[in-house]
């Protein structure tokens, strides 16, 4: 927190006020009776942490990206605040405001938002993250399709003279098995080629958007508008973010970009997939290649049978009709007539398409 | 005139009136009850494998039209999104309209689904709803309303099965997938399908969820959960937020099968433009949809972009062709306040008046 007097003493207090309440409440949640004590510039992480084992998952989830989302809104304000104090007016706060959000992303953090924060400043990490989403969703998701949480592939090493190594020959008597293990170290090699490439995709555009949310000030000059809130102001840099984001991600060399990472990833778990099936094969275990063809003439046998139960219930249907129709001729056949009787609905066979085969 | 009018009292209050909201917020978010969505009461009528075809209950002052109308849903997500609360259901309103409505629920598609194809969804499971609705009412064809992919697989269904169909009513249903602002499209063109799904078989939830949010990372993974302070105070508010964030992560997987043919032929090859889908043995031309068609859409709509929707026109063999366009998103055409006030009457009186 920077060292205004406006930060350090009415607001403050009151913020205190607040945080106590706020931890006495989490403190009743988890049954603990000593007051917690923590500095105040960490009050609310404090009093998350110690509110959340009594949420539950959704709770816990919902109430982190809140979190989140509040330290980059506080941290906005307050930085706008701090150049406000030291400007003489608003063009100068703004494009301190504006110059600070340059700095932060082309990677200079000193003596930025009121020379209050340093390099690796936690808070300055949290509004960094916030154009780290992105790559955040693209962590989870991997995350949810592996069996160890977490991307552990985001920061392996990937230097070019691995794929010398890994292409050449195996040699000898276990010369297929060592070839798989390099197929798999190149996929790796190769995912982490994509997913640098996508990173660095987004390295720029934390700068791209800090001008456009300069254009847009100006643009609010222009027009006669006001911001009237911190949170107009964190809502401008929203915008500014999507809209730089939005033009970014719909170029041809995005899409590249997009599909190369999804295609590195995907081919480095085929691979694995084959290496674990190679090893459940050899412990004569099913494998999923097993699994994946049993499935598919399942699927095909359900087909078949599907189409041949509806083809019963036609059938059915029609010897219905038709029984209707013989029971109903003798009283037109008992007297000799002359006409022959008309059934009054015209039985048709609707022939359904063959089931398909393999 | 400056453009910022930030003064530091009115700082402080905003702060302070946050930090109030949070602090109330998250006492209300501990306290809240288990998330319920799906309120009109439905009885199930048919089952198959994993999927369920329900009917709606309609309400007992007014009368249903003769003909009723199967809602067929996206594979995306799940379809209580049409009955999320009680002030929010397009089913409640298209019943209030006079509408006998039955519902395809797909379920949650497991590994041993994986094989289920196009054909499987159009020409199995929903031919064998569209039979089970018909022969409840004895008819020849019934209404279908078919929404988003649900809408595609909709017209798919009608140009196979013209003889079925009464009218059909396409929701935010893409039409031409390579429109130029199609941001989905833009990113799956030189995605290799085949690769993916021979590797995952299903496609997870959490992929498309991933994808669906990186359409707009900041606004829907960040900002909308700090807008949310403002409702958090408000339980009603709070249930509705949990309701809709519920539904948005309650995203079953895709068939492996379905998916492959879905993403190849429409996204990537543009079929109902450009021709050349079979679903089964036979080709889909939107030409065989001769019914009358409803097709509606949301001008805000990122998923589904308007003229994506829009280049159903024309493209039909139906001599009855009606547009309505929605001044909201996708999602807001079916849970949103005004959406409830136009969308369904809409709806309910272009049915009325070709259901006669």
């Amino acid at each position: 927190m920077s060292e205004s007097a406006f930060w350090n003493e009415d607001w403050m207090k009151t913020q205190q006020k607040y945080w106590e309440n706020w931890t006495d409440m989490s403190r009743k949640a988890m049954g603990v009776q000593q007051p917690l004590k923590s500095p105040l510039e960490s009050a609310m992480e404090h009093w998350w942490q110690g509110l959340s084992p009594g949420a539950d998952d959704m709770t816990r989830d919902f109430m982190s990206k809140m979190m989140a989302q509040t330290q980059s809104y506080f941290r906005m304000a307050e930085g706008y605040y701090s150049n406000a104090n030291d400007s003489k007016n608003w063009q100068d706060a703004a494009n301190r405001t504006v110059a600070d959000l340059q700095k932060l992303f082309s990677g200079d953090r000193e003596n930025i938002f009121g020379g209050s924060e340093a390099a690796g400043d936690d808070a300055l990490h949290k509004m960094m993250a916030f154009w780290e989403m992105p790559m955040d969703n693209w962590q989870r998701m991997v995350s949810s399709l592996s069996l160890i949480p977490g991307d552990l592939l985001r920061n392996m090493p990937h230097k070019d003279g691995l794929d010398r190594f890994l292409s050449a020959p195996g040699l000898g008597y276990m010369r297929e098995e060592e070839g798989q293990y390099k197929q798999l170290t190149q996929r790796v090699v190769e995912y982490q080629r994509c997913l640098s490439e996508y990173m660095g995709f987004f390295s720029n555009l934390g700068l791209l958007s800090a001008n456009r949310m300069k254009e847009k000030i100006e643009e609010l000059a222009n027009d006669g508008k006001q911001v009237e809130s911190a949170r107009g102001l964190y809502d401008l840099w929203v915008s500014s973010s999507e809209e730089v984001y939005g033009e970014q991600v719909m170029t041809p060399e995005y899409a590249k970009i997009h599909g190369r990472l999804i295609n590195g990833l995907m081919a480095l778990k085929q691979k694995l997939g084959h290496v674990v099936d190679e090893a459940l094969g050899g412990l004569n275990m099913p494998t999923r290649r097993e699994l994946c063809t049993l499935q598919d003439r399942l699927q095909e046998s359900r087909r078949e049978s599907k189409a041949m139960r509806s083809e019963i219930e036609l059938l059915k249907e029609q010897m219905i009709e038709l029984r209707a129709l013989v029971t109903s001729k003798p009283k037109a056949s008992s007297a000799p007539t002359k006409t022959a009787a008309t059934p009054k609905k015209k039985v048709t066979i609707k022939k359904r398409p063959p089931a398909k085969k393999v | 005139m400056q453009p910022f009018n930030i003064r530091p009292d009115q700082l402080a209050e905003e702060m302070l009136d946050y930090s109030r909201k949070l602090g109330k917020g998250v006492e209300n978010l501990l306290n809240s009850e288990k998330i319920d969505a799906g309120v009109t009461p439905k009885v199930e009528v048919y089952r198959e494998d994993k999927l369920r075809l329900y009917r709606y209950e309609a309400p007992a002052d007014v009368v249903q039209s003769s003909i009723p109308t199967l809602i067929v849903y996206a594979l995306v997500n799940r379809p209580y999104m049409t009955d999320l609360q009680e002030n929010r259901s397009t089913v409640r309103n298209l019943l209030a309209a006079g509408q006998d409505i039955y519902l395809v629920d797909w379920g949650y598609p497991d590994e041993a689904d994986r094989s289920l194809t196009m054909d499987d969804y159009i020409n199995g499971y929903l031919d064998r709803c569209v039979d089970v609705v018909r022969k409840r009412h004895k008819l020849d064809k019934i209404n279908i309303l078919g929404i988003c992919q649900g809408g595609a697989f909709s017209l798919c269904y009608s140009s196979l099965h013209p003889d079925k169909v009464k009218n059909i009513i396409t929701m935010v249903t893409p039409v031409d997938f390579q429109t130029p602002d199609n941001m989905l499209s833009a990113w799956v063109q030189h995605l290799d399908v085949d690769l993916l799904i021979d590797t995952l078989g299903n496609v997870p939830g959490e992929l498309l969820n991933w994808t669906f949010l990186s359409l707009k990372p900041f606004s829907l993974t960040g900002q909308k959960y700090l807008s949310m302070v403002d409702v958090l105070e408000d339980e009603d508010k709070l249930k509705n937020f949990l309701r809709m964030e519920k539904w948005i992560f309650d995203s079953p997987d895709q068939a492996g099968e379905t998916f492959r043919q879905f993403v190849k032929d429409f996204y990537q090859k543009n079929g109902f433009i450009e021709g050349g889908v079979k679903v089964g043995d036979r080709p889909i031309d939107l030409k065989n949809v001769t019914c009358p068609v409803l097709n509606i859409f949301a001008e805000q709509d990122h998923l589904v972009p308007p003229d994506s929707s829009r280049a159903l026109r024309n493209r039909t063999g139906s001599k009855d062709y009606t547009e309505l366009s929605f001044p909201g998103g996708h999602i807001g055409i079916y849970v949103s306040g005004k959406a409830q006030k136009l969308v369904p009457p809409a709806i309910g009186q272009w049915l009325d008046e070709r259901s006669r």
